[in-house]
């Protein structure tokens, strides 16, 4: 028995060895591939420098009926004066391009990545500081930063750089249907510019005539609190990188605005997504609240038509920086260290997402709207939408933008929202709100040693 | 068995054959509603079938994927199975010291998950260029531990006798293998076929790893790019997911019977 266990152990000894062997010899190879990899590009980049002509782009993102038919509208564009060079989309689900670039960037093999992806804008800074060999700095690539909303661009800017160049607006709406709002006599005037304790007092009174809740939210996922907070311009991180929530006074209040609104009916939590768009759709609830891409959702209900306005969101009670004004979700168009031609993803990148009102006048059909302010003038972006009751909801939309509080994102926003989104699921259970922000932090610096 | 008991068993299955059959008919049902439909809970079929495969087919490429899907997993199957099945016979009929050691190892190696080797596998296999390739594909999972461990146990029911008799015959040995054990063993064949088919079929991580070109994308990565983006159109997913599944159902349906034995490993 005895002889049998040390074998056992002996075994289990090699093939740990064996794993470290391989771990320490994949490092030696990805520090030399990396430089490798660099300076192809950078040959490849003095080579194709003189001729922006011709050539090929490889573009990683997700959704055919939004970003890839965006892209793919990009390329048409570029064409025009570029007909030699070719926009290939290769259609990878985001949760794909964040595995594929881990994988490519920890084994130090970038040659897998394609020239340009599309990225959560969450996402962002988190892989550009955890992977920073894999991105190109994009703040003297040409494009004009400053035209797009402030807010927007922050998600994407790394130690004072740009890393991305702002795609989809997250801009958040609140969406209501109006002959609902009717059965209780109000208007959606009564929800413009409002606070979160003039929202609970309508809730109530929709409820009691309707019976229908105003808005659902999915239980364990924390989005409308982190929306909240982001209105009042606060983050669940510091300047510097250290977790700031059992100090943050917003936060606080943003809990306890949410408890209300549970406790009150006003709020119904549904279980899983396909349950949240369902709840809308359905029509048990009066409205939603959430970044400006749930209107593609909302619109599925045909029957609805005509029937839903859309709005700003409440502002929160007794915070200084209180705006009516949040984001949620999002992407931004990121340029690897792989692209061989640089000069001309930045010129591609330049003359369309981050030039071309023409590009976003085309693709406002797919309800892709810009953060790009000069998109926001044009006429298409003035007609109104008959589904929204005849309101020019695009011009709302970017206008909203602008106005949207920055935050910080950091390394570890997904660690902290995660450890927000339970302390939410037990204070609405009844726990003591300060304990819980106790836990989230603890949790948040748990993850961060 | 008193007639009270009977009911309450029947009763009882029936409840359990209910709950493990309902997703599957739902599934069927979804396929043929539209995506509101299916968010509103519809749970009887609907008339929007055509609709949900025109759109289907236009969204994505599943000719191509299910043609991969094909492909990459019989390739897998076939192959896996010829070097699974030599490798337990070995262990089992010419099985001395130093080949039991060499299996605890192999067995040691299943607690190996594959998300830690997933890395320098990458590595390798992007310097070797089998990115986007069958050979990618098929390669780390062509012997699994699992399946050499399973011909192994059913090897150790085979009768010695036969072998000898078949030596004595004149027989190589390969061809022992070959003429007399893989026949006889056929119910253990089918059972290992039907899990190495649904593993290729359904493996998800290796490929979506490894395949970064939209020409060698699989079923199961399709399924997974249709639920991406703002809006998920229910209904079209469904149908996705049943195209997805039929193979294995097929699959499992055919060799049902076969594979209850193998699993029990018996020989006749």
């Amino acid at each position: 028995m005895k002889r049998k266990l040390m074998s056992l152990l002996l075994v289990g000894a090699m093939t740990t060895a064996m794993f470290a062997g391989c771990g320490s010899s994949s490092d030696d190879a990805a520090s030399t591939d990396n430089t490798a990899t660099t300076n192809d590009a950078a040959d490849a980049s003095t080579e194709s420098g003189s001729s922006a002509e011709g050539g090929k782009l490889t573009v990683w993102c997700w959704d055919p009926a939004f970003n890839i038919f965006s892209m793919e509208e990009a390329a048409k564009v570029y064409q025009k004066d570029h007909p030699d060079v070719d926009v290939e989309v290769i259609e990878t689900p985001w949760e794909d391009v964040q595995t594929k670039l881990t994988t490519a960037a920890t084994s130090g093999d970038l040659s897998s990545l394609p020239d340009i992806l599309l990225m959560q804008d969450n996402a962002f800074q988190k892989n550009v500081i955890s992977y920073p060999d894999a991105f190109t700095d994009l703040t003297d690539s040409g494009v004009d930063f400053s035209q797009f909303a402030a807010g927007k661009t922050a998600y994407s800017v790394v130690d004072g750089k740009n890393y991305g160049v702002p795609f989809d607006n997250g801009a958040v709406i609140a969406c209501y249907r109006t002959d609902v709002l009717e059965q209780a006599g109000l208007t959606i005037d009564d929800f413009t510019d409002i606070t979160w304790d003039q929202y609970i007092e309508n809730g109530k009174k929709v409820l009691d005539a309707t019976g229908k809740p105003l808005i659902s939210m999915q239980a364990g996922e924390c989005d409308l609190i982190m929306m909240m907070l982001q209105s009042a311009g606060s983050s669940l991180f510091n300047e510097d990188g250290t977790a700031n929530i059992v100090n943050n006074d917003t936060l606080k209040v943003v809990m306890e605005t949410y408890k209300e609104l549970k406790d009150t009916g006003v709020l119904t939590e549904v279980n899983s997504w396909d349950e949240y768009v369902g709840s809308f759709v359905s029509g048990d609830v009066a409205g939603t609240i959430n970044g400006c891409w749930i209107m593609a959702s909302i619109k599925t209900a045909e029957d609805q038509n005509g029937n839903w306005a859309i709005t700003d969101m409440p502002s929160l009670v007794g915070v200084d920086d209180a705006t009516n004004y949040s984001n949620n979700g999002g992407s931004s168009w990121a340029v690897t260290s792989n692209c061989q031609n640089k000069d001309l993803a930045f010129d591609f990148l330049a003359s369309t997402f981050g030039g071309s009102t023409e590009l976003y006048d085309n693709i406002l059909s797919c309800g892709a709207i810009a953060t790009w302010a000069p998109a926001g003038d044009s006429d298409k972006y003035a007609e109104g939408d008959d589904f929204f009751g005849g309101d020019a909801v695009s011009a709302k939309i970017v206008d909203f933008a602008t106005k949207v509080p920055s935050n910080i994102t950091g390394v570890y926003y997904y660690e902290a929202r995660d450890a927000v989104a339970v302390a939410t699921t037990n204070v609405i259970n009844g726990a003591d709100i300060a304990t819980e922000l106790q836990t989230a932090e603890d949790t948040v610096n748990f993850n961060m040693q | 068995m008193t007639k009270g008991k009977k009911i309450a068993m029947y009763v009882f299955l029936i409840l359990a054959s209910f709950i493990s059959v309902f997703p599957l008919y739902w599934m069927v049902c979804a396929a043929t509603n539209t995506s509101a439909d299916v968010l509103r809970g519809r749970i009887i079929p609907g008339g929007n079938l055509l609709v949900n495969v025109k759109n289907l087919f236009a969204a994505q490429d599943i000719g191509t994927a299910l043609g991969n899907s094909f492909k990459y997993s019989i390739v897998l199957t076939l192959i896996s199975l010829v070097i699974c099945s030599l490798a337990g016979y070995g262990f089992e009929i010419y099985h001395d010291k130093a080949k039991d050691a060499v299996m605890s190892v192999i067995l040691l190696a299943m607690m190996v998950p594959f998300v830690a080797t997933m890395i320098p596998l990458f590595q390798m296999f992007s310097k070797a260029g089998w990115l986007n390739s069958t050979i990618g594909f098929i390669l780390p999972t062509i012997s699994t531990p699992f399946l050499i461990m399973m011909f192994r146990q059913s090897a150790r029911s085979f009768p010695h006798d036969i072998i000898e008799a078949a030596r004595i015959d004149g027989l190589s040995e390969i061809r022992i293998f070959f003429q007399m054990f893989m026949p006889t063993m056929r119910s253990t064949y089918a059972a290992a076929m039907t899990i190495t088919f649904m593993n290729a079929w359904n493996n998800y991580l290796w490929p979506k790893v490894i395949m970064t070109n939209a020409k060698s994308v699989t079923m199961p990565m399709v399924v997974a790019n249709l639920t991406q983006g703002y809006v998920t159109d229910y209904g079209m997913l469904m149908l996705a997911v049943l195209i997805c599944t039929l193979p294995t159902a097929i699959v499992f349906f055919c060799l049902q019977k076969s594979f209850a034995e193998g699993i029990t490993g018996a020989v006749k």
